[in-house]
């Protein structure tokens, strides 16, 4: 009787010991979509395995998961949404997904500005409001991506407890390496005027870009892809792209190409690329990473401005 | 307050994406005329919008194969809804089951079928958005689509006419003088998926499909005769391409949904006040005729 | 001449035309009576290619669809479709100009004179759905005048019609008979029949009596073809009965 107890015992003992065990492996990471994966991934470093339900290419507005998906954050330790109704979707999963998962809400803390409204200025406010729908394009200023590593980083850590200082130290290290491409940016339009400073594209994404670095942006329409511009916002910047003889437009690398082809044929302006807003590239691409889509676009409108 | 010249011709002067959306708008107004008006007489008026489901899974199948090239996916597009609209007309002549349940059952399987095509190709990207664009960003390459499309269908419809009078009219008629019955709703229907794959690429589902019916239903209230109701029709159709195109520059509203508006309002006056069976003439009080 | 031989039309197996064997000459007026369910529109609609024999066979003597013209019990046309008088008999003239060339002077002149000789001169532009039962009647009459075919099947013509018209058509029918027109009738009224159809097919799924009237149309028959059941049998076995 006796030694069956202690085999008892010992077996549950066995089983006590095995999240001991488990602690040492990697954290599950799943991200809802590959730019904030990418920015999991540099606050994590080798703590966490990170994978993006929206990968590249993908339009996060216009992603439906599928049930593989959802078995995914059910698997995972962490799930990482950015929030302000752009990846709703991910709440949905994560609330019937397994309970297991934490939800980490990536911009947590930091400051947003809210949506523009329907007819396109050239501002954006700096602060946020409560009232108003509120654009969640945040990670388009880098020192704003550079909190949300480290609300990340917060927020694995909560997941890992042991491993919680590792994890702080390397989003801290994630979180300086953002800043200072935050300064490089800044650099790379600062010796131009600020009469020059303006983007013309097909997709009003970069209000946060805009604000951090000066930049002011003209778009047909919209902070999602829905909605078909009207006459009247076409004739509007095409007039503006006349009037100030831009010589670039820019596509986007998930809305429609056809508007924005249609504006620059008409105002004599070409189109002078890509800019990445809500998705990567493709691994072979010229935005594979956040550090890289951020040089990308920065560069590309720097190109404009100048031309 | 914007003078007439200003409302009425300045935005068409002034910009080039303006003459391209009038130029293609009033060419499918010409090509869904005829197709609308036959539409709306053999009773499958809802038919239409049940295609424009069709074409998603040929598009879709298409876009994997060929990726994001407009010509791949309307050509893709234009196979699928055709085969649906041939399948679904012959089993609808041959079974029991008459146009709208056949009809209903196909679109219902293409609408699954291109759905999951869609999600199988992973990128997410709204192909439907991609495909069917707007008015305002006709290029050249659609432009020359449409005006051809609109051409060769005018051609094929008068051709065609009194064949279609007689199929719709009398089809018991067509059989037993041993005319080519089948093959005339065939090639009916062939006209119909084109204009309807030309309208897609150009101006989005909901004006391809409003500006091939709504000017049909108008029409019905001023003409006696089908080819009077075809005359009706396209008129109807051109000038509420115009006025919503008008309208739509002047009260920055989308240019799509305008032009469908306006002829929806054109529809409503011909119910009220329509020759050829409107509510007033019907109403009011005239003196009746000597003989 | 047309020849049915140990005929058989099925409708899902049940014949409606049993073992039917005769002929209609050429030129004949030929009546088929009999009780409901007889038989005698699927008969009608076989002569019009519309039905395919289950068994026997029908031979039509080398008249094509463009040789026949065939009025239905029930028109299967749409009333309410917006097309003129004028244009519903040109129709008729699908066979000589056929469905894409365009119509002649002479097609409307012919269709004209068609509408005169049923009596609808000056309704050229007339839509079809303001006119009564009777007008639409003599309308399809005056296509088939313009149709000008060798063998005119009429498929219970006259009822819900007025006697006004009837009288009118019939003299339409006897006008093609004088053509030497081959002409076979659905009729219900036996005084009708025995006025104006010198040949009566008196049909009860079987023959009852097929040639001149006076012999075909006696008490006798009657109580043969009142016989005759008019429902389907549903434990009816496979008919193994050859040519007689």
């Amino acid at each position: 009787m006796r030694r069956r107890t202690v085999l008892l015992a010992s077996a549950l003992g066995a089983f006590a010991a095995r999240p001991a065990l488990a602690s040492d492996a990697r954290l599950k990471v799943v991200a809802s979509f590959s730019i904030l994966a990418d920015l999991a991934s540099l606050a994590a470093g080798e703590h966490a395995d990170v994978l993006a339900l929206a990968g590249p290419d993908v339009d996060p507005h216009a992603f439906s998961p599928s049930p593989a998906d959802a078995r995914r954050c059910a698997e995972a330790d962490v799930l990482v949404m950015n929030g302000h109704g752009f990846d709703s979707w991910m709440e949905k999963l994560a609330r019937s997904g397994g309970r297991k998962a934490r939800l980490v809400l990536a911009t947590q803390g930091v400051a947003t500005i809210r949506a523009r409204a329907a007819h396109s200025h050239g501002h954006s406010h700096g602060h946020s409001h409560g009232h108003g729908a509120v654009d969640p394009h945040a990670w388009q200023d880098a020192s704003r991506a550079a909190q949300m590593v480290r609300a990340i980083g917060r927020g694995l850590g909560e997941a890992r407890p042991a491993a919680s200082p590792a994890i702080a130290a390397q989003a801290a290290r994630a979180a300086d390496e953002l800043l200072a491409l935050d300064s490089w940016i800044s650099g790379l339009f600062a010796p131009i005027p600020k009469e020059k400073r303006r983007i013309f594209t097909s997709h009003d994404a970069f209000a946060y870009f805009g604000a951090r670095y000066g930049v002011e942006f003209r778009a047909p329409r919209g902070v999602a892809n829905e909605g078909e511009p009207s006459p009247a916002d076409l004739a509007r910047i095409i007039r503006d792209i006349r009037r100030e003889n831009a010589k670039v437009v820019f596509l986007e690398n998930i809305s429609s190409p056809r508007v924005i082809e249609q504006v620059a044929r008409e105002s004599g302006a070409r189109v002078g690329g890509r800019l990445y807003s809500d998705a990567l590239s493709a691994a072979d691409g010229p935005a594979a990473t956040y550090q890289a889509m951020m040089r990308h676009n920065a560069t590309l409108m720097r190109d404009a401005m100048v031309a | 307050m914007p003078g007439p010249y200003d409302l009425l011709v300045a935005p068409f002067a002034e910009f080039a994406f303006m003459r391209r959306a009038l130029v293609a708008s009033v060419a499918l107004a010409l090509g869904c005329g005829p197709v609308g008006v036959f539409l709306l007489l053999r009773r499958m008026s809802l038919v239409g919008d049940a295609l424009s489901h069709a074409i998603l899974p040929g598009a879709a199948a298409a876009f994997l194969v060929a990726g994001l090239s407009l010509g791949a996916m309307a050509l893709g597009g234009f196979a699928a809804a055709l085969l649906t609209a041939l399948a679904a007309g012959a089993l609808s002549r041959v079974t029991p089951l008459r146009e709208d349940a056949t009809f209903a059952v196909f679109y219902l399987f293409s609408l699954a079928l291109g759905v999951l095509l869609v999600s199988l190709g992973g990128t997410g990207i709204d192909l439907l958005h991609v495909l069917f664009g707007s008015v305002l960003a006709v290029d050249d390459a659609a432009l020359v689509a449409i005006a051809a499309v609109a051409t060769a269908s005018m051609l094929a419809m008068a051709a065609l006419h009194r064949a279609l009078v007689v199929e719709c009219f009398d089809p018991e008629f067509m059989r037993a003088t041993g005319g080519p019955g089948a093959a005339i709703h065939a090639a009916f229907l062939v006209l119909l998926v084109a204009n309807l794959v030309a309208a897609f690429l150009a101006l989005g589902t909901l004006m391809a499909v409003g500006l091939m019916m709504v000017p049909a239903a108008a029409a019905r209230f001023w003409a006696r005769g089908v080819a009077g109701m075809i005359a009706v029709a396209t008129a109807i159709g051109a000038a509420s391409a115009y006025l919503g195109l008008v309208l739509s520059f002047a009260a920055d509203l989308p240019s799509g949904p305008s032009i469908v508006l306006v002829a929806g309002i054109a529809y409503a006056a011909s119910v009220l006040f329509g020759g050829a069976g409107g509510v007033v003439p019907r109403i009011l009080p005239r003196a009746h005729l000597r003989g | 001449m047309i020849v049915l031989d140990d005929l058989t039309l099925a409708h899902e197996r049940h014949p409606a035309v049993h073992h039917l064997s005769g002929r209609f000459e050429d030129g004949s007026l030929t009546a088929i009576v009999g009780p409901n369910g007889a038989g005698k529109s699927t008969l009608l609609r076989a002569l019009a290619g519309a039905h395919r024999p289950s068994g026997g066979s029908l031979d039509l003597g080398g008249l094509g669809p463009r040789d026949i013209a065939y009025l239905p019990q029930q028109a299967a046309l749409d009333r309410s479709f917006p097309i003129s008088v004028i244009d519903t008999v040109e129709m008729g003239d699908v066979g000589r100009s056929g469905l894409f060339a365009a119509l002649s002077g002479a097609a409307r002149r012919r269709a004209r004179e068609a509408l005169a000789a049923v009596g609808l001169e000056g309704f050229d532009d007339r839509p079809v759905g303001t006119l009564s039962a009777g007008q639409f009647q003599r309308v399809l009459f005056a296509r088939m005048l313009v149709q000008d075919a060798r063998l005119i099947l009429l498929d219970e013509p006259f009822t819900a019609v007025d006697q006004r018209t009837t009288a009118d058509l019939l003299e339409v029918v006897r006008r093609w008979h004088d053509e030497a027109r081959t002409v076979v009738a659905v009729l219900h009224d036996f005084e009708q029949v025995r006025a104006r159809f010198p040949t009566v097919l008196y049909l009860a799924r079987e023959a009852v009596g097929w040639g001149p009237a006076e012999a075909v149309l006696t008490p006798a028959n009657q109580l043969r073809a009142r016989a005759m059941a008019e429902g389907w049998d549903p434990e009816a076995e496979a008919c193994s009965r050859g040519a007689a």
